[in-house]
């Protein structure tokens, strides 16, 4: 598994794991049938920033123990050499093809929801729900390339 | 009305690529150098080195250059394409 690969599978984690607070605290507001603007304002403000956050720390920490893993098994420092090639390029602009088309298809879902009777609040947890799974699908299509491509 | 476009990715494509190589055995000539290395003096992963020698990326044409020029010899020599119907 490439450096490339093991930061990707930590985002797709975190990512998850953003989705599964997200839903845990969406769904119980729509079952009470009372979309309370200030709850949900909260809430989507909790999530982009952690999801922001969370990319950046992700990222680094990563960076920091394949450093370390890497010096562990080699037994001598060097610097490390995570260079992103053609490859992983092409990979990566292909998994933001993915996360934009699923997003696209969000919005457009999440509109008609509101076209048909939803609330604009309901609309924006939808779009926002959409973001978390647009990033997660584009995840998994990066990892699914590299293990189809190497 | 709509103008059609066609997407074309420069010669980059998953899956078995129609572009063959001869890497693998260029290497083995070549004092039997590791993927490690040819990686490292192109300027690529192993995993990109891994990917072109079991076909399943056709690399880009500066990359195959700066390949057959580390091989010393003519890209012909690393690089032949083998179109579908053949």
């Amino acid at each position: 598994m490439s450096y490339q690969e093991k930061n990707i599978t930590v985002s797709l984690f975190s990512h998850l794991l953003i989705g599964v607070y997200y839903l845990a605290n969406l769904l119980p507001i729509i079952q009470s049938s009372e979309l309370v603007a200030g709850r949900l304002y909260a809430l989507w403000s909790i999530v982009i920033a952690v999801n922001i956050v969370v990319n950046i720390i992700a990222s680094i920490l990563t960076n920091i123990l394949l450093t370390i893993v890497e010096a562990i098994r080699s037994r001598k420092y060097e610097d490390p050499q995570f260079i992103e090639d053609e490859r992983d390029k092409l990979i990566g602009l292909k998994g933001i093809r993915s996360t934009y088309f699923t997003f696209s298809i969000g919005v457009l879902f999440s509109v008609f929801a509101f076209i048909y009777g939803q609330p604009p609040l309901m609309m924006i947890s939808l779009i926002v729900l959409f973001s978390i799974l647009a990033e997660i699908i584009g995840d998994v299509s990066k990892i699914y390339l590299y293990r189809r491509g190497g | 009305m709509f103008q059609r476009y066609t997407c074309i990715e420069e010669g980059v494509e998953m899956g078995k690529s129609q572009v063959k190589n001869n890497i693998r055995k260029l290497r083995f000539n070549h004092d039997e150098m590791t993927q490690e290395q040819l990686a490292k003096k192109v300027g690529v992963t192993r995993q990109t080195i891994i990917a072109m020698e079991s076909e399943k990326y056709a690399p880009s044409l500066e990359l195959a250059f700066r390949i057959a020029r580390i091989f010393s010899v003519p890209l012909e020599e690393v690089f032949y394409y083998t179109p579908e119907d053949e």
